[in-house]
């Protein structure tokens, strides 16, 4: 992890955080966005139709007529603690379902957008 | 002890898999009632469902005999399976020692005390508008409103007041689980989640996906059911993880061979004839009489039931027709004019995207006055009666004093339903009904009232009708040859006093009549800024193309074209020679239908035929109004030429598809990523509906009763019932309308295709690898030839009569499972 860097010629601060991100079949979106939503991550963004390759083989993304069997892409970036929720709430149900999630250092500059909510 | 509520709610979402969701009878969709085992081999997942829902995976030994004795297994391939497992016995005999197996099997169900409180509180909470004294409290949610209440019920002991109760959904699970390891805590919350199925099943839809207003109102989750009913098993002794519940049903060994073998040749057999009548019609030449351009050309849904109304259409004369899904491909929800309903009227996979609403059109506008007028006036008396027969005061001396009026009108529709009915259609013609009168709001809302809009946006974006138009074109193969007359045909039931209507209505509308999505598709493929992108991307719809809208009545044959009487956009003599075809072709179709009623109507004479349609249609106390989909057995991608002339006796969905206008298999690619699976949905509950109606079917209509306007239960409580009744399957007591098979797609495209489109799809894929259904490829590339999609990748070629087992197909390359 990097430690707050100053750039003298921006003057902007990076501030170190985690991010999440997680990709699930279209059906679990809910449950995902609901654990998401009762965390403490000040928010989140969801990619739908993602294309891609997994245990289970491939999952095309841009289907016409299937908002079901699609693949859902979320990923949210917060501090340390709120994530270990997120992965807590997550590792149970991928024992059944299939899905992925990686978690990584991040920086962001207004590190006030991803401060806790009460 | 504290515990971790994420980690909870995991580990109920995973539970959950073993739950299908259920619809509310209004949207009533057709789905696998075992959706959450596919990821599993059928075999092994009919297995794990018995266990834990005590559910027959197969037919029974009654629905073999009596395939066998109608010679709809052939006994060469039933000997070759038997053989293949070393089984020698003759069939007879081997149907008599199922039935030994089958005897006693049928136990009924122990009455549970705590599934009887559960459900008594969960009817009441989940009321949507049929109790006149509602459950107080439920907006807190379910936990906290049946802990208000849960003292005044003596069947909870211990309970005087709501502080005996755990104070929050949280302390409730720490209260039971606090003496079992995170470990245990899944097969607990299975066990208790398949106890009910239906009601759960009603949970998951709801909290999932649902977004009503009842759930918002009224919020649910299965998080909060399995609060109540651990808290329940608690205070009244009953076990809070029995017995088998410290592991999941494990692949046992005591598989039931004979039935699995005898379901195999049934659909072999079933698979071999479709497949000799194709060829036979493949090596016919197309009549003279096809070389020309049609009078009409009619779009119907690719339900089974289209399939017999369209052959009939096609006998009338020059009329062409096609398969397409029967939402049109308009993702849509539908606001009926003078309501504020909104319906879902798309596929239960797909997700809706515009809002479509009923307008008067402008023509129109007295015509709609004078509707709104009566309507009012109807509502005030609807009102006035309801508070009449609510009202503590008033309700003795309404019945008192009305009860001859309504006990002669109960006569009446009881004796004379079809002079009731024609009383109907006279009122009709005097005031007719919104779709005289409405048109649907195909164009984008100007910025103002779209701001006041809530939810989906109104009407379409330019850019989203070329796609809708282009793909119904792209995907039904047909890019030029259009007629005049071009007729987008939805289709709904006519059932009166039948919860189950929207079992009947269209499926890829969310159990909703297709009409109005006919209607949106119309108006836009009429478009000129439409027809003129389209002809850009190849689609060549002439300049005298005229496209309209209307609807087959599934229960008559009926087929009401929308088509403004006062301003029709097609020639009057035109149109009426299309009327009268299709009135001579309604005749054709119910005379075939009635034959498989039960019915003693003379076959010679096609309008005793309608006239019992009809009655059967206006009748509530009709148990069978029509079939349904009973009967469907495969599911046809491929053009009408190759099934044109042959009849399939409404088994069979027919998807509209040439492969030679679809290069790169995006076409196909979406049939069967959509509409395909959408089939595979309908046959599973038919099956399962069918092999065993107690555990997935909902049983005798006779002793069925709604519950809170959302299902129904059988008796006067218990679970709810979650798949079709008995009498849209059975023709009687012993036999079967609907021959369980499990779907079989057939598809007329190169088998690499069909092949690249399976790689890309891991969820299709698995439907095939697991046996869910089966799939054959006619590839136009290898001389029509037939292949087998073998579970786990490769090709066989279909074995030839004379061969006794199947050969290597020359392009069988495997592909990774």
């Amino acid at each position: 992890m990097s430690d707050d860097t100053n750039h003298a010629d921006t003057q902007h601060t990076l501030h170190p955080l985690k991010k999440i991100e997680i990709i699930v079949r279209g059906e679990k979106e809910p449950f995902v966005k609901d654990l998401l939503d009762e965390s403490t991550v000040s928010g989140y963004t969801i990619h739908h139709n993602v294309t891609g390759r997994g245990e289970h083989g491939f999952h095309e993304g841009r289907l016409l007529f299937n908002d079901r069997d699609g693949l859902v892409m979320f990923f949210a970036v917060g501090q340390e603690e709120a994530i270990q929720t997120i992965v807590d709430g997550l590792t149970p149900l991928f024992e059944k379902s299939s899905g992925v999630m990686f978690v990584s250092d991040t920086q962001v500059v207004r590190l006030d957008k991803f401060q806790q909510e009460d | 002890m504290p515990i971790d509520r994420s980690v909870v709610r995991a580990r109920i979402e995973n539970a959950a898999e073993y739950v299908g969701p259920l619809w509310p009878l209004q949207t009533f969709n057709a789905a696998n009632p075992l959706l959450g085992f596919e990821d599993q081999p059928f075999d092994r997942a009919v297995q794990k469902a018995g266990q834990l829902f005590g559910g027959r995976g197969y037919p029974g030994p009654t629905v073999f005999r009596q395939a066998w004795e109608n010679g709809e297994i052939d006994a060469d391939v039933l000997t070759r399976h038997l053989a293949e497992h070393g089984i020698t016995e003759r069939p007879e005999v081997l149907l008599d020692r199922m039935d030994a197996d089958a005897a006693g099997r049928d136990a009924v169900p122990a009455d549970q005390p705590l599934d009887r409180v559960l459900t008594k509180w969960l009817a009441a909470f989940l009321d949507q508008g049929q109790a006149a004294w509602p459950m107080p409290n439920r907006a807190d949610g379910f936990y906290a409103a049946w802990r208000t209440v849960a003292p005044y019920d003596g069947d909870i002991p211990g309970v005087d007041r709501p502080s005996d109760l755990p104070g929050t959904v949280v302390e409730a699970f720490e209260a039971v689980l606090e003496s079992y390891p995170e470990a245990r805590w899944e097969p607990i919350f299975v066990h208790h989640l398949t106890a009910l199925p239906g009601w759960t099943g009603f949970i998951k839809w709801r909290s999932r996906r649902a977004d009503t207003a009842w759930q918002a109102a009224h919020p649910i989750s299965l998080t909060e059911y399995l609060a109540v009913r651990l808290t329940l098993a608690d205070r009244m002794g009953a076990a809070i993880a029995p017995d088998r519940t410290d592991e999941l049903p494990t692949n046992g060994t005591d598989q039931p061979v004979l039935p699995r073998i005898w379901l195999r040749a049934w659909e072999e057999s079933y698979r071999t004839r479709l497949l000799d009548d194709l060829r036979q019609t493949q090596q016919t030449p197309p009549s003279a009489a096809d070389a020309g351009r049609p009078d009409a050309q009619l779009v119907f849904c690719i339900d089974t039931r289209s399939e017999v109304i369209r052959r009939h259409i096609e006998q009338q004369g020059p009329y062409e027709t096609h398969g397409y899904a029967g939402f049109f491909g308009v993702p849509m929800q539908h606001q009926p004019y003078g309501t504020e309903a909104r319906v879902k009227s798309c596929p239960p996979i797909v997700d809706p995207k515009h809002r479509i609403l009923e307008r008067p059109a402008e023509p129109h506008r007295a015509q709609a006055d004078r509707y709104d007028w009566w309507a009012r006036l109807q509502k005030a008396g609807t009102t006035l009666l309801k508070t009449l027969k609510k009202n503590v005061a008033a309700v003795f001396g309404f019945v008192e004093g009305s009860g001859g009026f309504f006990g002669a009108a109960m006569a009446a529709r009881t004796l004379a339903p079809s002079g009731l009915s024609r009383l109907d259609e006279a009122l009709d013609d005097w005031l007719p009904g919104p779709a005289s009168f409405c048109e649907p709001t195909v164009d984008r809302a100007p910025p103002a009232d779209a701001e006041a809009e809530e939810g989906l946006p109104v009407g379409l974006a330019d850019e989203a009708k070329v796609l809708y138009a282009e793909a119904a074109f792209r995907l039904m193969g047909w890019t030029d040859s259009f007629a005049p007359v071009v007729v987008f045909t939805g289709h709904g039931s006519q059932t009166p006093n039948n919860p189950y209507k929207a079992s009947l209505d269209c499926g890829a509308c969310a159990g909703n009549p297709g009409g109005p999505n006919a209607r949106v598709l119309a108006a836009i493929c009429n478009e000129d800024a439409v027809q003129e992108a389209l002809r850009e991307r190849g689609i060549a719809i002439p300049d005298d193309t005229v496209f309209l809208a209307g609807q087959h009545n599934t229960t008559t044959d009926e087929i009401t074209l929308f088509v403004d009487a006062d301003d029709p956009p097609v020639a009057p003599d035109a149109l009426d020679r299309l009327r009268r075809d299709l009135h001579a072709a309604q005749a054709d179709a119910a005379t075939e239908r009635v034959r498989t009623l039960n019915t003693s109507v003379d076959e010679g004479r096609p309008a005793a035929a309608v006239r019992e349609t009809e009655r059967r249609a206006a009748d509530w106390a009709e148990t069978r109004p029509e079939w349904g989909l009973a009967g469907n057995a495969a599911f046809i991608v491929g053009p009408r030429a190759l099934t044109r002339g042959l009849d399939l006796d409404g088994r069979c969905f027919l998807h509209s598809y040439d492969w030679a206008t679809d290069d790169d298999g995006t076409a196909l690619e979406n049939i069967m990523t959509g509409p395909l699976v959408v089939g595979e949905w309908i046959n599973t509950q038919y099956y399962f509906s069918t092999v065993d109606n107690a555990a997935y079917g909902s049983g005798s209509k006779v002793t069925q009763n709604v519950v809170g306007k959302l299902g129904v239960v059988q008796g006067n409580g218990g679970d709810l019932m979650s798949g079709l009744p008995l009498q849209s399957l059975k023709a009687d007591d012993e036999h079967v309308h609907h021959r369980p098979l499990r779907l079989m797609a057939l598809i007329q495209a190169p088998t690499d295709r069909v092949e690249a489109i399976l790689d890309r799809h891991a969820a299709v894929a698995h439907l095939f690898d697991h046996e869910w259904m089966h799939l054959t490829v006619m590839d136009p590339e290898q001389d029509d030839a037939f292949v087998h999609y073998q579970p786990g990748g490769g090709w066989h070629a279909r074995p030839a009569p004379d061969a006794s087992t199947a050969t290597r197909a020359p392009a069988s390359a495997g592909r990774p499972s």
